[in-house]
């Protein structure tokens, strides 16, 4: 080795062991008391925690030295789901939280918590004491090895090793709980759990397969496209399974009102729950459940399209059964227990699941029943160079980053609908809220700024103007600010939509109009502007908006204060209160509403000339489109979309003050766009989900310092492997994977189609 | 020379940017079914000349007439419409488009693509036709230039705007393209093309125009610009004949 060499090696492992030092210093609070200001410092560089940093950096320094040591083996099969379960475990051990009596502690808050009871199992305190960490050094080991060497015995031993890990886990957590008492919220031993489980799988992998480099995602794509449908009947079976089993349903007469149910017909018999949901409890449940199984596997796995189509109706029926069963123990409970079942809250967990269930078996025989044939792939082989064929070929070979088998990005547009439509009752009001005030609307806003900025390609800062102006507007129109509308424009909020959608296009057109000629940087400093305009009117403009004070003003005026919103038409009364979840399901109508006309929208020809203006606005212009107007189109389409949520934020949250609507919230809007992939509708959606409840989830597993390094972390993580956006629009990806650029230029990629089926 | 109704005319079209006055003053015609060929030193006008025809840009003076209708100021997307095509300067293609959808994008103006017109453009381009799947990104420079006047073509234009369709191509490509304007100009289609490449244009030009800083200085049949002495000097590299 040459001194250079060694003098580069030097330079690295220096650098290594001084980025472990800044991490032991971020890692945790930072600030010191007023008597002693560096306390905290002393103690993160204090002996032995330093010496866990260090060694971190060690390891990074060794991962680097011996990348291209390391590099082959990590492509080899079982690879990616070993080291994504031994993450998880890790997490749920370090990170996340734990059952504790005394609040959610980490797990070795709670092995000192063991270590310290008595009257506590052998096998429990061994576990906490020092058989968690021996056998995931084990599984570790052994795994390693399997993989390393291809030695399948060592791979069958560690996967065996996982699966009695995940037991023991769940043994130990419960053995705790017994304990301790109480309910148990905590997510740690859930994570260690699935982290084993996925290990096992992956241990299964390395021992079964041959390949030599990894195919997860050819397998993944056979395995899901090899019956459309399949994945949901196994999805529904095992959510049915666990509702009839496991989940607990309402029972009016146990001191706990809950039971499982096998027992819920005694517990209804003597009540004067309506006969065909006590045949629901009696037999019906039970015989659906099959039944619906049996026709959903049957249609998928032969490929019945009548069968099929027979499976959904039955399926989609039972579900609606289960819910009105569920409605009939609602009206039971509000007489019985008034805090449960009243607003549909409490009525436990078993009887959405089996809803859940239902829905999942339903849609399996939706997706068989529409998936189209299998694709048949080499009979393309006979080079026709026809117009339509090469094209399409290039299609598949592009569409291959996420789920192309056949009905698979049904099925899971499917269990993503059914798992919003019956999660929320399930949750805890706290997840409520944060479903409907920050995933809710905010989906709703990156759907609408995912058209400007993906598909028109303008950047605009300022987007949360048109969500402050949608919100005025509603309280405009509901009487319910300093200025008042002629009393015949004072409307109910649902009404008041139309208005805030138009004045909101109308905002839209009169800021796009003069600035839509701007490009790029120019257009982003003038709508960030604009957003600030906006929000300074409204902060200052007291007559009007009643400035920063919000309702603190003049109660009894009720300003600021947006009506609850109502519908009454003909025999249908809904007013929404405080119930979350109504609101919930409200937005989730808007949503649904919004996405469907979007996806129109984006195959239309105003979305093709969307997508060309963003990719050369001259040559756009030179094809004949009026790029000015498209551009402004786009502009107001998302300006209206932010009116609609506006409506639906001013009229949920009652009152709102200027800094909701501040800066900050604008670029959120957008990192969630950006970070879901731009241009990309389930990747908006996604995007803003995933960033609103990562903070609001960290909240209880990190410490509060921490968490936007948490986010950070994730953000970071993403921009390093999906560039492109977690469910990248298909364009968006060619133009950041240059893999991609590679593959779809070489002509015989183009005119093989076999090729194409090959490795990834 | 010139036909009773010409196609396009210019006349007196003063275009500015700003305080520059990039034409002064600029009157041509094109008569229908002819080549006429603008060319001149960089800067000199030709491309504004040819915005201004295809509604990017407004002339501050002067009018345009195509088929005797004023089209001065009329949108750019409005001229596509009566089929007033222009294939800009520098290749416009959309790359992350394939071949395909560049092509379609094409006839934009229409509900539908003419697969009629798709075919004849695949045939004069047999290049597009091996890369129909491909993203327009990825294509070599020659190709993209035939990819966007494909896409020309399939707007069914009357009137083709061609801007340096030669830039930075290879002789042999060159050559070709010429060839296939000449091809598409037989086809019906009426065309005013603006080169550097002065003996290629204007041996397929029927009339020639040369632009100096926003003056037309001379005009004439494509052949009589080609022996104009001022014209070999400026443009071809040779040095004026001692007289
Ligand atoms: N957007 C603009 N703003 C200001 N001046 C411009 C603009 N576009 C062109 N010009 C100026 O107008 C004049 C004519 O430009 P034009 O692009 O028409 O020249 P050209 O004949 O096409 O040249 P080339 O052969 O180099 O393409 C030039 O002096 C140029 O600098
Ligand atoms: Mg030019």
């Amino acid at each position: 080795m040459t001194t250079a060499d060694s003098r580069a090696l030097a330079k690295r492992l220096l650098a290594c062991l001084v980025g472990g030092l800044v991490l032991a210093v971020m890692w945790g609070p930072q600030e010191g008391s007023q008597n002693d200001y560096y306390f905290e410092l002393r103690t993160s560089l204090g002996f032995p925690r330093v010496l866990i940093f260090l060694g971190i950096g060690v390891v990074v320094f060794l991962a680097m030295t011996f990348w291209p040591v390391l590099r082959p083996f990590l492509s080899r099969p079982g690879v990616w789901p070993f080291l994504s379960g031994l993450l998880a475990v890790l997490a749920g051990q370090t990170l996340m939280h734990w059952y504790d009596p005394l609040g959610d502690g980490k797990f070795g808050t709670v092995a000192t918590a063991v270590s310290q009871t008595k009257g506590i199992s052998a096998l429990t305190s061994a576990y906490f004491g020092w058989l968690a960490w021996t056998e995931l050094a084990l599984v570790v080991v052994l795994c390693a090895v399997g993989i390393a060497l291809r030695l399948r015995l060592a791979a069958w031993i560690g996967g065996a090793l996982a699966v009695i890990a995940a037991v023991l886990t769940w043994y130990a957590q419960h053995s705790v709980v017994a304990k301790g008492g109480g309910i148990d919220h905590s997510l740690g031993w859930g994570a260690v759990v699935v982290g084993y489980l996925v290990i096992a799988f992956a241990a299964g992998v390395i021992a079964l397969s041959d390949a030599q480099v990894a195919t997860g995602r050819a397998f993944a794509d056979r395995l899901l496209g090899w019956r459309p449908g399949l994945p949901l009947v196994i999805a529904g079976v095992v959510l049915g399974l666990l509702a009839f089993y496991v989940g607990r349903w309402f029972a009016p007469s146990s001191t706990q009102y809950n039971t499982d149910f096998g027992g819920l017909h005694a517990v209804f018999a003597p009540t004067a729950l309506a006969s065909w949901a006590m045949a629901y409890l009696s037999w019906a449940g039970w015989v659906l459940l099959p039944v619906a199984v049996v026709l959903a596997g049957i249609a998928a796995y032969l490929r019945s399209r009548p069968l099929a189509w027979v499976a959904a109706a039955v399926g989609t029926l039972a579900a609606i059964y289960t819910l009105a069963t569920l409605y009939e123990f609602s009206k039971i409970a509000a007489r019985v227990a008034p805090t449960f079942g009243s607003t549909w809250q409490n009525l436990g967990t078993g009887g959405w699941m089996a809803c859940g269930a239902f829905l999942l078996l339903g849609g399996a025989g939706y997706v068989a029943a529409t998936a189209e044939s299998a694709p048949q792939q080499g009979s393309e082989e006979a080079a026709t160079v026809s117009p339509a064929a090469p094209a399409q070929v290039a299609d598949e070979a592009r569409s291959r980053s996420f789920l192309t088998a056949p009905g698979a990005a049904r099925s899971l547009v499917i269990a993503t609908i059914a798992f919003a439509l019956f999660y929320p009752p399930t949750a805890t009001s706290f997840w409520q809220s944060v479903l409907v005030s920050e995933i809710g609307i905010y989906v709703l806003l990156a759907v609408g700024l995912n058209v400007v900025v993906g598909w028109a390609g303008l950047l605009d800062l300022g987007f949360i103007a048109f969500f402050a102006i949608g919100s005025y507007t509603t309280a405009y129109l509901t009487n319910s600010l300093p200025i008042h509308p002629p009393s015949w424009l004072v409307l109910p909020p649902l009404a008041a939509i139309p208005f805030a959608v138009v004045i909101c296009l109308i905002a839209g057109v009169l800021l796009g109009a003069p600035t839509l000629r701007l490009r790029g940087d120019y257009l982003a400093i003038v709508t960030l502007g604009f957003g600030e305009i906006i929000r300074i009117i409204a902060n200052n403009a007291d007559a009007i908006t009643n400035g920063s004070r919000g309702t603190a003003v003049d109660p009894s005026r009720g300003v600021n204060n947006v009506p609850h919103p109502s519908i009454h038409i003909g025999p249908l009364h809904i007013t929404w209160g405080l119930n979350q979840l109504q609101y919930w399901y409200l937005l989730l109508v808007l949503v649904v509403i919004v996405v469907v006309l979007f996806r129109r929208l984006e195959n239309s020809r105003l979305g093709r000339a969307w997508a060309a203006i963003r990719e050369d606005e001259v040559a756009a212009q030179a094809t004949g489109m009026n790029t000015f107007r498209v551009k402004l189109l786009a502009f107001a389409i998302g300006a209206s979309t932010s009116g609609l949520a506006g409506v639906f934020f001013g009229s949920y949250i009652g009152f709102f003050t200027p800094d909701n609507f501040v800066l900050n919230n604008s670029i959120l809007v957008v990192a969630y766009v950006v970070f879901g992939g731009m241009g990309s509708l389930p990747g908006a959606m996604a995007g803003a989900a995933l960033l609103t409840w990562l903070p609001e989830f960290l909240k209880n597993q990190v410490p509060a310092p921490d968490r936007q390094m948490w986010i950070g972390a994730v953000v970071l993580l993403m921009m390093i492997f999906r560039p492109a956006g977690l469910l990248p629009a298909r364009r968006r990806r060619i133009e950041l994977s240059a893999d991609h650029l590679e593959e779809a230029s070489s002509a015989e990629t183009i005119a093989v189609p076999s090729h194409v089926g090959g490795a990834v | 020379m010139s036909a009773p109704q010409p196609l396009l005319d210019v006349r007196e079209i003063e275009v500015r940017y700003g305080a520059i006055r990039a034409l002064k003053g600029v009157s041509f015609s094109v008569g229908a079914g002819e080549v006429v060929a603008l060319l001149g030193a960089n800067g000199a006008g030709k491309t504004t000349t040819q915005k201004t025809v295809s509604g990017m840009l407004r002339p501050v003076a002067g009018t345009i007439e195509f088929e005797g209708r004023r089209i001065d100021g009329t949108p750019a997307h409005k001229l596509v419409d009566l089929g007033i095509c222009h294939v800009p300067e520098g290749r416009h293609v959309f790359p992350r488009m394939t071949v395909a959808e560049n092509l379609d994008m094409g006839a934009f103006r229409f509900k539908q693509p003419d697969p009629a017109d798709l075919e004849r453009v695949l045939e004069l381009f047999p290049r597009l036709k091996e890369r129909y799947g491909q993203h327009s990104g990825t294509l070599s420079g020659g190709e993209q230039q035939m990819l966007a006047i494909g896409r020309a073509l399939m707007g069914k234009p009357r009137l083709l705007l061609l801007d340096e369709p030669s830039m930075g191509l290879a002789p042999l490509i060159v050559a070709q393209i010429f060839d296939i304007v000449r091809e598409i100009n037989r086809s019906g289609v009426t065309v005013l093309l603006v080169e550097q490449n002065a003996s290629q244009a204007l041996s397929l030009a029927d009339r020639g125009y040369v632009l100096e800083t926003g003056d037309i200085v001379l005009e004439g049949a494509g052949r009589d610009l080609l022996a104009d002495e001022r014209v070999r000097a400026a443009y071809l590299g040779e040095e004026i004949a001692a007289s």
